[in-house]
């Protein structure tokens, strides 16, 4: 293996020699005073009479003139200088059979010799001084050439290595940036797709009981049709995978186990587009792209753990101030619906819409400050009852003001009473100054209490509340907010299922 | 993408994942590959996935381009690359 390689390293510096310029320029001048001089360069450290006899025919202007007998000496004479050459690893002077005069240098690097290059055809016998500037010019080219290629071969060396690492830290970058599982396990499962040029890709994530992998993702490039199979630890591959709790790899599939400190599922690739076997390289390579998903998936996973304890707290909130005035704070699940469909459709960005979703439930929780004859007084409010119940709002920001995951809900609980005209509270903000989240919920809110019942205030049915709504668009709420509402409302599926909450 | 194809760095940038198919980069990454402006690199990725030559990969805080999967579009790419060696 040593011997070929070398071979190799030989044949490029061979190879960038004679490409060389400066080894150009230098016959050049040396040349001009040898002249008349012809070169030659033998491509191996321990040439045979052959190689000697080829160099000969190219470069001696005799050799065809030549006796066969004579040609055979001269070749003699070169391989008996290039031998000299070889021990002694110094330039060897000749002279050949036509009484003319040339020298071999010996190529090196270090101790290793690759081969030699000459001169002859000198009528005159060729000065020492010509030598040594021969010499010095041929060591400095020899020595460039070769840390050109030793710098030629670190690059290609490094150059996959290096993009395959940033290939790692893109798809790191992508895998990291999304919490949601359900974006994240298709969008590991077309990245492996992508690095090992494969067709098919199933991410299948392990069962509570340790049991079954469940299929949370398969992606086939080749059909839109695909067949999520659960599969039983320690059955095919993926299930050995999991078991054995290391890769297992055929010829066109490759499972690997996504190992936190426990199996926590498989990714399956299978079929390679140009129909090659899964390699080493390839189970290295998603070896590391597993160890990248795991911890993806584990902080998605821990995410909607956190998110379902927030909601439940809420939820646990709203209760408590449900007991206070029932039916007032338990929101309606089509509420909920209208709210986040119509964040959806103003085209909300994701945490906008959940803080949306939060403060749907939470976002008459300060009226917990309202004495509980004002929240249930069936007749008009005095001034004085009025004052009290515009604080709720800021109330309720003091309430969940300690919980962090609710940061981004404050300024809807804060300013869902405001109105688009400025005349609303506890501000007065107007138009824009009011955050899009609580323009949505004064619509949302308010459709809530018109058709639900208030102890201060007589149901209407839904169209009559829509109606109302349409009539304060530019005064109460946001003119976009409404059309979006009105669209929204009137949508088959929202509306069947207000009716159904509503009036059963 | 014959067009495509007659510019410096568009050219650049199909050669790199041309011969790093599996690559998955972001504009910074293929700057630095290919030794151009990042903005410039930007927007000829841009140009290029349009083409179908490469595929987006996008996420909040980065998009990640690779190269396509069409045979077709490879093989004529190829076929480009080995008449203007």
């Amino acid at each position: 293996m040593k011997e070929i390689n070398n071979n190799v390293y030989q044949k490029e510096l061979f190879d960038r020699l004679k490409k060389s310029i400066g080894l150009k320029k230098e016959q050049e001048c040396i040349g001009c005073l040898l002249k008349p001089a012809a070169w030659w360069i033998v491509e191996a450290a321990n040439p045979k009479i052959g190689d000697i006899e080829k160099t000969v025919s190219n470069i001696c202007p005799y050799h065809k003139k030549h006796a066969i007998g004579k040609n055979k000496s001269c070749v003699r004479v070169l391989f008996k200088v290039i031998k000299k050459a070889q021990e002694t690893k110094l330039i060897a002077k000749f002279d050949c059979v036509e009484g003319l005069h040339g020298f071999v240098y010996p190529i090196m690097q270090g101790d290793n010799l690759y081969g030699y290059i000459g001169t002859c055809y000198r009528k005159k016998d060729v000065p020492a001084e010509v030598i040594n500037i021969f010499s010095a010019f041929t060591d400095t080219i020899v020595r460039e050439t070769q840390k050109e290629l030793e710098l030629s071969k670190l690059y290609e060396t490094i150059r996959p290595r290096a993009i395959a690492l940033s290939t790692v830290h893109t798809v790191h970058r992508l895998i990291s940036s999304t919490l949601d599982l359900n974006e994240l396990l298709p969008r590991i499962a077309r990245l492996s797709l992508q690095i090992l040029r494969a067709n098919r890709c199933s991410i299948k994530l392990i069962d509570s009981k340790r049991k079954t992998l469940l299929p949370k993702s398969t992606i086939d490039l080749r059909t839109k049709k695909v067949r999520l199979k659960k599969v039983r630890v320690g059955k095919y591959a993926p299930g050995k995978a999991v078991k054995f709790g290391r890769p297992i790899r055929g010829r066109d599939f490759l499972a690997v186990p996504l190992i936190d400190e426990d199996v926590i599922g498989v990714i399956t690739i299978y079929d390679k587009i140009d129909k090659k076997p899964f390699s080493s390289f390839d189970q290295e390579i998603m070896s590391t792209m597993a160890e990248q998903a795991v911890i993806a998936i584990k902080n998605a996973q821990l995410y909607k753990e956190q998110e379902k304890l927030t909601i439940g707290s809420i939820k646990s909130l709203a209760k408590v101030l449900d007991t206070r005035a029932p039916g007032t704070y338990v929101p309606r699940a089509s509420f909920l619906k209208i709210a986040l469909a119509i964040g959806q459709e103003m085209r909300l960005d994701t945490e906008s819409i959940k803080s949306l979703e939060y403060a749907a439930i939470l976002h008459d929780a300060g009226e917990i400050v309202i004495p509980y004859e004002v929240l249930t007084k069936p007749s008009k409010l005095t001034g004085k009852e009025y004052a009290i119940v515009k604080e709720h709002p800021m109330a309720g920001v003091e309430l969940i003001k300690h919980m962090k995951a609710l940061k981004s809900v404050t300024p809807i609980i804060l300013y869902h009473h405001e109105n688009y005209d400025g005349t609303g509270y506890p501000k007065g903000l107007k138009k824009d100054q009011i955050p899009i989240g609580a323009r949505i919920m004064a619509v949302v809110s308010a459709f809530e209490a018109m058709i639900t019942k208030r102890p201060y205030r007589i149901i209407k049915n839904i169209d009559e509340a829509v109606d109302e709504i349409k009539r304060n668009s530019g005064t109460q709420f946001d003119p976009s907010v409404v059309v979006t509402f009105i669209a929204i409302i009137n949508r088959k599926d929202i509306r069947q299922a207000l009716e159904k909450e509503l009036y059963g | 993408m014959d067009k495509l194809l007659k510019s410096s760095i568009h050219l650049k940038i199909i050669k790199f994942f041309h011969e790093n198919q599996a690559s998955i980069d972001t504009p910074r990454g293929v700057a630095t590959w290919v030794g151009e402006d990042k903005t410039k690199v930007r927007k000829a990725l841009e140009d290029l996935v349009s083409a179908k030559v490469l595929v987006a990969h996008r996420a909040t805080s980065t998009t990640g381009y690779s190269y396509t999967r069409d045979e077709n579009t490879i093989a004529k790419i190829e076929k480009y690359l080995k008449m203007n060696r």
